[in-house]
């Protein structure tokens, strides 16, 4: 079956001239449909960059980067948007939700911008709500709910046009530890359901809940966990023991 | 790290924030110096001497600008402080005392004043010359002009604006006593409550707005002008301000909760965004968007006034002197191309009338028919029997009693019809005249003066010829009357049109301030939208509806105002306005334009 996401030996250097810097450095690896990935390294590994170029927000400066077979590297400006919100869904850390509009218009607007039927809208919109527990809450606005229902609209924003893929970038940094795991179980729920995600995070408990996880050092990566059959505390622990070594090296 | 050490590194570190309102204060400055170098002028003072008006409106206009100008650089230095509550509370927070702040914050102030004043000044002498040889050629004025410098504009401006600077800090100063660490981190954070609309207040703004028109709309005569009488216009402004505020505060945020309320239309691209944005902002910019409706309806009334006497001025002067010359006595030589002569005999007669007795001049038939004649006018129909025709140019419906018939000595003689231009000069012949069958002219006895009017090619030119004529009795010269009348209008139309190019430019200058401030607070969410997959044309789109709703609600409302203002003079001076002021109004408005695209390109360019 082919890969839903296939990254070939992408590079991106930053600066010009003699001051150049290298954040990704021959990358290459796949996604398949299904998957639920990982992303770990520690600060200035490369990981927001990686995720900038697969989201489509940055472009890589050489290599390929397929999605469903679709070289993403090569579209121009207007198509990556319509990509970018047709086929890819977004969670952020600090949620990104527009604090002008309520919760209801936060989620559809990416429906909005695709001219989706009113009564379609409001009926996925509706459906996601009941889903996530946000039903009593659409008509507020993001500065009267909790971190956590904040991070459950951005989830249903990401969700709302049922993209291929979605890209987590560290979405449980800013939220306590209850809402948090909440979080995680969510994304893992939806994994079950099908739906692929790619997650960013530095966090080894956040980690845990992945069925892979990649580990990326100076531009590179280093190293491939898989969970397989194992318990999420075990591979709790697996990843655990990892950073350890990859954080003697961050010492140096 | 000493004080002044902190001070000079702030300004370096925030130049940006730091040009536009230096920018905003050399504006001003430079404005003002101008202004004031052109008033000190030799070539005005010599002008202002010859006409008190002249030396009025330049007074007059001073002061309104001086007014202005500390309004502008008060509300422009608020602005800028607004932006760095954040800053000032973040030293506050280090331990750094207020009272230090402050010195830190007056002592940036004075130093952005000195500046401010050195280059305002100089580039300010360079655009008063420059302005001064617009000023002159607007009036038709031949004199030659060499550089102009004003020691005592210097000193007017210098000492002006000091005062307005001691003042602003002072205000600044203020500004870090009063207000608590909590606040300070807050500052941009007011103003975040969605407003909901008041259908009372937006029912009331409508209202308000409706009756201020309508009593502005009243005639000279209504009964509402002898009730009020000079309350009239100030209740009129005061209707019209409280109206715009309302308009603002709540009928354009009820028209936008309805726009967003239907999902077909607010559910399609960004244009919930849009309304948000705008609903989201406008209740904090009322007062500002007020301002600036207020502000704009202003500058256009009076400048459409002022461009449409300008533009009526010579029809005024060959209407009020039909003839180039006009005197009383003997023919005199003519070194010119003639075009018309007369002699005319006149008599004077004295008839009563509502207010005791009024003074008719009287001519007979031919010679009527040879002064008409003379201008091209159409033949006048014959008068039959003892039938009089009344010309009078003054004669306004609202005001003048109609005059059937006449008693000249016992006898009765109907007027036959009223004629509105005279073909006789006003100030020679006085307004108001009899025309009889040259028979019954005869037979009135009243005594007989003969006077002389003369109709000459390119009366413009005709200065020397005037000059030599001018010590006839009774003379009256078009040539003197249309360099008087340029002079004047010159001048009327040469500072309205400044004042009115300040206003354009500060009202463009506030909203444009407003608009980059709050693209600095936007550039996150644009950022999100990008992230989410919304492209850049869509994000450009609702850039430029929401500027243009920021833009065009305020200059749309004052359009109107100024509309309803103009037809309001031109039905009190019986006056046809619709030309210049829509010449006006188009000039206005592209420059206002101008304002919109490049504050759309600004924006753009900061949040994308």
């Amino acid at each position: 079956m082919e890969s839903l996401l296939q990254v070939n030996h992408i590079e991106k250097t930053y600066g010009k001239g003699g001051t150049t810097f290298k954040a990704l450095d021959d990358v290459s690896f796949s996604i398949d449909h299904g998957e639920f990935v990982g992303i770990m390294g520690p600060s200035g590994a490369g990981k927001s960059t990686l995720l900038n170029v697969l989201a489509t927000i940055d472009t890589p400066t050489q290599g390929d980067i397929l999605v469903d077979g679709e070289n993403i590297a090569k579209l121009d400006e207007e198509s990556l948007s319509d990509f970018r919100r047709d086929h890819l869904g977004f969670i952020f850390q600090d949620y990104n939700l527009l604090d002008s509009l309520t919760v209801r218009e936060n989620i559809l607007l990416p429906l909005a911008v695709s001219k989706t039927p009113v009564e379609e809208t409001r009926s996925r919109v509706d459906a996601l709500a009941k889903r996530f527990g946000l039903n009593q809450i659409l008509d507020q606005y993001p500065y009267q709910i909790s971190g956590g229902q904040k991070q459950r609209t951005a989830v249903c924003r990401a969700l709302i046009s049922n993209p291929k893929l979605i890209f987590a970038d560290e979405p449980t940094g800013a939220l306590d530890s209850k809402s948090a795991t909440d979080l995680l179980h969510t994304l893992a729920g939806l994994n079950e359901a099908e739906t692929t995600i790619m997650m960013v995070t530095h966090d080894a408990y956040a980690a845990s809940f992945c069925r892979r996880v990649l580990y990326i050092q100076d531009g590179r990566l280093s190293k491939e966990l898989i969970r397989g059959a194992t318990s999420r505390d075990a591979f709790y622990e697996a990843i655990l023991e990892e950073l350890k070594g990859g954080a003697s090296d961050d010492a140096l | 790290m000493t004080l002044f050490d902190l001070a000079k590194n702030n300004v370096a570190r925030n130049l940006s924030r730091y040009a536009l309102y230096v920018g905003t204060t050399i504006f001003s400055i430079i404005i003002y110096f101008t202004f004031a170098t052109l008033k000190h002028s030799g070539e005005i003072s010599a002008l202002a001497e010859t006409s008190k008006q002249i030396g009025g409106l330049m007074s007059a206009s001073t002061f309104i600008l001086l007014i202005f100008v500390a309004l502008f650089i008060a509300y422009s230095n608020a602005f800028f402080l607004r932006g760095r509550k954040r800053e000032v509370g973040l030293y506050s927070l280090l331990g750094v005392r207020k009272k230090q702040i402050g010195q830190l914050l007056l002592f940036e102030n004075l130093v952005i004043g000195a500046v401010s004043r050195v280059i305002g000044i100089g580039l300010g002498g360079v655009g008063a010359n420059a302005l001064l040889y617009v000023l002159l050629r607007l009036m038709n004025s031949d004199l030659s002009i060499g550089f102009a410098f004003s020691g005592s504009a210097l000193v007017e401006t210098f000492l002006v604006f000091l005062g307005i600077f001691l003042f602003t800090s002072f205000q600044g100063y203020r500004v870090i006593y009063r207000f608590k660490l909590i606040e300070l981190f807050h500052a941009d954070k007011q103003g975040e409550d969605v407003p909901k609309a008041n259908a009372l207040a937006a029912l009331g703004g409508v209202v308000t707005l409706g009756v201020a028109y309508w009593l502005a709309l009243q005639d000279l005569t209504s009964p509402l002008w002898r009730v009020l009488s000079l309350a009239m216009p100030l209740v009129i402004i005061g209707l019209t301000v409280v109206g715009s505020a309302l308009l603002f505060h709540s009928v354009l945020i009820f028209i936008l909760g309805r726009m967003k309320a239907n999902e077909r239309w607010s559910w399609r691209r960004l244009n919930m965004l849009t309304t948000s944005q705008l609903l989201y902002r406008i209740r904090g910019n009322a007062k500002t968007l007020t301002l600036i409706s207020i502000i704009s309806a202003t500058a256009i009334t009076a400048g459409g006034a002022i461009f449409s006497m300008y533009y009526y001025a010579e029809e005024n002067v060959t209407s009020f002197t039909p003839y180039t010359f006009a005197w009383e006595g003997e023919a005199r030589p003519i070194d010119a191309d003639v075009l018309a002569e007369a002699t005319v005999l006149k008599k004077t007669v004295r008839l009563p009338d509502a207010y005791g007795e009024r003074e008719y001049g009287l001519i007979d038939e031919s010679t009527y028919r040879d002064v008409t004649g003379g201008l091209g006018w159409e033949e006048p129909a014959a008068l039959r029997g003892n039938e009089v025709r009344l010309v009078d140019p003054f004669y306004d419906e609202r005001f003048s009693e109609d005059v059937d018939a006449v008693e000249i000595e016992g006898t009765t003689y109907p007027v036959s019809e009223r004629i509105g231009d005279t073909p006789l000069n006003v100030m020679t012949f006085g307004g108001i005249f009899l025309v009889a069958r040259d028979d019954v002219y005869d037979a009135i006895t009243a005594e007989e003066v003969a006077y002389q009017a003369v109709k000459v090619d390119d009366y413009k030119e005709q200065g020397a010829l005037s000059e030599r004529l001018s010590t006839e009795t009774s003379f009256s010269s078009a040539t003197e009357l249309y360099r008087d009348t340029m002079a004047m209008n010159g001048a009327l139309l040469f500072v309205g049109s400044f004042l009115g190019l300040v206003f354009l430019v500060a009202t463009g200058s506030v909203i444009y301030f407003k608009t980059m401030t709050e693209a600095e607070e936007d550039r996150a969410k644009y950022a999100v939208l990008r992230k989410v997959g919304i492209s850049k044309r869509d994000i450009r789109q609702t850039v430029r509806q929401q500027i243009a709703v920021v833009f065009l609600a305020p200059y749309a409302l004052g359009l109107l105002h100024a509309t309803v203002a103009l037809i309001a003079f031109s039905n009190m001076l019986a006056m046809d306005f619709t030309v210049p002021v829509v010449v006006w109004m188009a000039v206005y408005s592209a420059v206002y334009a101008v304002y919109y695209v490049v504050t759309v390109r600004r924006f753009t360019k900061s949040v994308l």
